[in-house]
């Protein structure tokens, strides 16, 4: 099986110097567990230095379609993978180093004409042609997914780690320069600034009232007078307790 | 010398408060106070009144500045008391789009969200438009004014979906179309955006009807623009509606036509979470033990007979009856669940804290007065360890009349 991992000019998240991002280690990792595929790293941009210390991490081959800063990696990608033709594309969620929209992975299915599932915390083979896919839900739900091959699959922060550094895997592994497609990007210019942590808006009531104020809030029924029963049989409290949450739909049976 | 005082003249200042028409000189010194000049004198009686709080027996004084510097409305609870009308729209100058994920029909703190910054988007005569999966019946008072049925067709089907919206945002000439960036809200976004070809403004960290912005770069570049067509937007980044309700009147009768879609995913199926094991912060439903349960086996039991993830309050975890993690409160874990289920919790102020988020609270308690029975939807003034194997019993005998 032929895999791909796209690879982002990733930001160390504390000291802001490039290196390979988190999720598209753990995208090598998933790919790893799809037994012995013949894994490719592509990455579009102007160096390659960020993701190099991806070779490490058991990517055994790096694809670096070489483009100037201002350029739309897209088209470079879409040409690549359409001559190449992998049966899986692995990405992140989110990749780095320019708009950090998550938008490329979904451009490029479009483009290629693949289907595309997000979120992925784990890929198991299903016989010829298929892949499950599981996916992360909130409340730590998840879906499987059965696709057909070839697909796009984005990975999910919740997917098992990266493996480790490994130095002589990072001397082995090798990276083949090519000239990538000069593409403008599209779209209307954005005013740019440096980025300001906002507060986190919460409630009204809670927020300009004093410190009596926001306690009551806390403290106060959400829905408003609940039923209060004194001193009920155990039976009958437990009966009470059952259906209430039966109405809520929260017990499962 | 302009900023020296002026002098005083007593004698005309008295002549001034002089009533006229009486035999024997007399002064109203009261009622011309203000027409002297000079400084204003305070009132510390009117001072204290408005720092009283209002409602409690002990006096107690909010000493605030806030309260002090306001004056105090007395006709504002006239106009709270009359009845919410009903705010309708009839010809909108322009749509504002959401699309909310409301799992089974109902909408999440999230999509109430992203529905009031609709409203920021569409306030110059502008309408908020609902694409819906299902119907929903608290939109209106979330605030949309219109509701369109997009149906995809049955099973997990993004590409159905998405391309249904991207069909009803292209062919209704929305003006924005605004995403929750939440797990499949995120993704309907990106497909959509995909679909149309359009840019997406992700996760948008601040809404207004003039600008928007994000952070990209790693988290350190803050992208700022108008806002334009394809907007998805962050968690607790903008204020849900507060107004009056809306209409939330169908825009057409029958639900969107099904768009075709080549369909590559060949089965789905939802694996639900095992409650023992999902972290207390994400957990749905908790069930949460107090100084009030003494059997913690049957705690256990109760809670894995549920279905819920076992928690529990300080006093507990300090004695080490419990684990640490399982700490709900101020110093522990703050739950986002759907319902908390308190057995022999009282409801110190720190623990209330850490639930206050939870929508639903059921409470078992032996004390009539404490808080947690004041807080709960279902309270019940008994003993937790008498509840649990009833409850327990109750359970196993619902299970062996349905198997």
């Amino acid at each position: 099986m032929k895999v791909t991992v796209l690879l982002s000019a990733g930001l160390h998240p504390v000291s802001g110097r490039p290196c390979p991002a988190a999720v598209e280690l753990q995208a090598i990792r998933l790919a790893h567990t799809l037994g012995t595929p013949e894994l490719t790293g592509l990455h579009a941009g102007p160096a390659a230095d960020a993701v190099r210390d991806a070779l490490g991490q058991g990517l055994p081959r790096l694809l670096w379609l070489e483009t100037a800063v201002e350029d739309d990696p897209l088209a470079g990608l879409v040409a690549a993978l359409a001559t190449d033709r992998p049966d899986l594309i692995l990405a992140g969620r989110q990749a780095q180093g320019a708009d950090d929209s998550g938008l490329l992975p979904y451009a490029l299915a479009k483009a290629l004409g693949l289907p595309i599932i997000a979120d992925a915390v784990a890929i198991e083979p299903a016989g010829e042609g298929a892949v499950h896919v599981v996916q992360a839900l909130p409340r730590g739900a998840r879906r499987r997914v059965t696709v057909r091959l070839p697909a796009v699959v984005t990975v999910h922060p919740a997917a098992p780690t990266a493996l480790p550094f490994a130095f002589a895997a990072a001397r082995r592994g090798t990276v083949e320069r090519r000239a990538g497609q000069a593409a403008l990007r599209s779209g209307a210019a954005i005013d740019e600034r440096p980025y300001r942590k906002r507060p986190k808006l919460i409630a009204k009531a809670a927020a300009g009232a004093s410190a009596a104020d926001r306690l009551k809030a806390a403290t106060e029924s959400a829905a408003g007078g609940g039923r209060l029963l004194v001193d009920p049989a155990p039976d009958e409290a437990a009966r009470e307790i059952i259906a209430h949450l039966r109405e809520l739909g929260v017990l499962r049976r | 010398m302009s900023t020296m005082r002026l002098r005083r003249d007593p004698r005309t200042e008295r002549a001034a408060h002089r009533i006229d028409g009486t035999a024997r000189p007399r002064f109203d010194l009261a009622a011309a106070a203000e027409t002297t000049g000079g400084r204003l004198r305070r009132n510390p009686r009117a001072e204290v009144e408005r720092m009283l709080v209002a409602g409690t027996s002990r006096r107690r004084l909010d000493r605030s500045q806030r309260s002090v510097s306001t004056p105090l409305h007395i006709a504002a609870p006239a106009e709270t008391a009359a009845a919410p009308r009903l705010i309708v729209i009839e010809e909108p100058a322009f749509l504002v789009a959401v699309v909310p994920d409301a799992p089974g029909g109902r909408l999440t703190p999230h999509d109430r969200q992203m529905i009031g910054a609709a409203r920021l988007l569409a306030e110059k005569g502008g309408a908020v438009l609902a694409l819906l999966a299902e119907p929903c019946e608290e939109i209106g008072p979330a605030g949309a004014d219109r509701v369109l049925l997009v149906e995809a067709s049955t099973g997990y089907d993004p590409e159905g979906r998405s391309a249904s919206i991207a069909m009803a945002v292209d062919g209704l000439g929305v003006r924005h179309a605004l995403f929750p960036e939440s797990v499949d809200g995120g993704d309907i976004a990106r497909r959509v955006a995909a679909d149309l070809g359009e840019a997406l403004f992700a996760g948008a960290e601040s809404i207004a009807a003039n600008a928007v912005t994000r952070a990209s770069r790693g988290r350190r570049v803050e992208q700022r623009r108008a806002p334009p067509r394809l907007i998805s937007l962050a968690a607790d980044a903008a204020l849900p509606y507060a107004g009056a309700p809306r209409e939330a009147r169908a825009l057409q009768d029958d639900p969107m036509p099904t768009v075709p879609t080549r369909r590559a995913i060949l089965a789905a199926e939802i694996i639900p979470a095992d409650p023992a094991r999902v972290p207390l912060g994400e957990a749905g439903f908790v069930v949460s033990a107090g100084n009030g349960v003494t059997d913690f086996d049957g705690f256990r039991a109760v809670a894995a007979a549920l279905g819920a993830t076992p928690g529990a309050s300080r006093v507990v975890c300090d004695a080490g009856l419990m684990p640490r993690a399982a700490q709900v409160g101020a110093s522990g874990t703050v739950l986002e669940a759907t319902c908390y289920f308190a057995l022999g919790i009282a409801g110190a102020p720190q623990h209330l804290q850490g639930i206050a988020r939870c929508e639903h609270v059921v409470a078992v308690n032996t004390d009539l007065h404490a808080a947690m029975i004041e807080r709960a939807g279902l309270a019940i003034v008994a003993d937790a360890q008498k509840v649990m194997p009833a409850l327990l019993a109750a359970l196993e005998c619902e299970t062996e009349t349905t198997a």
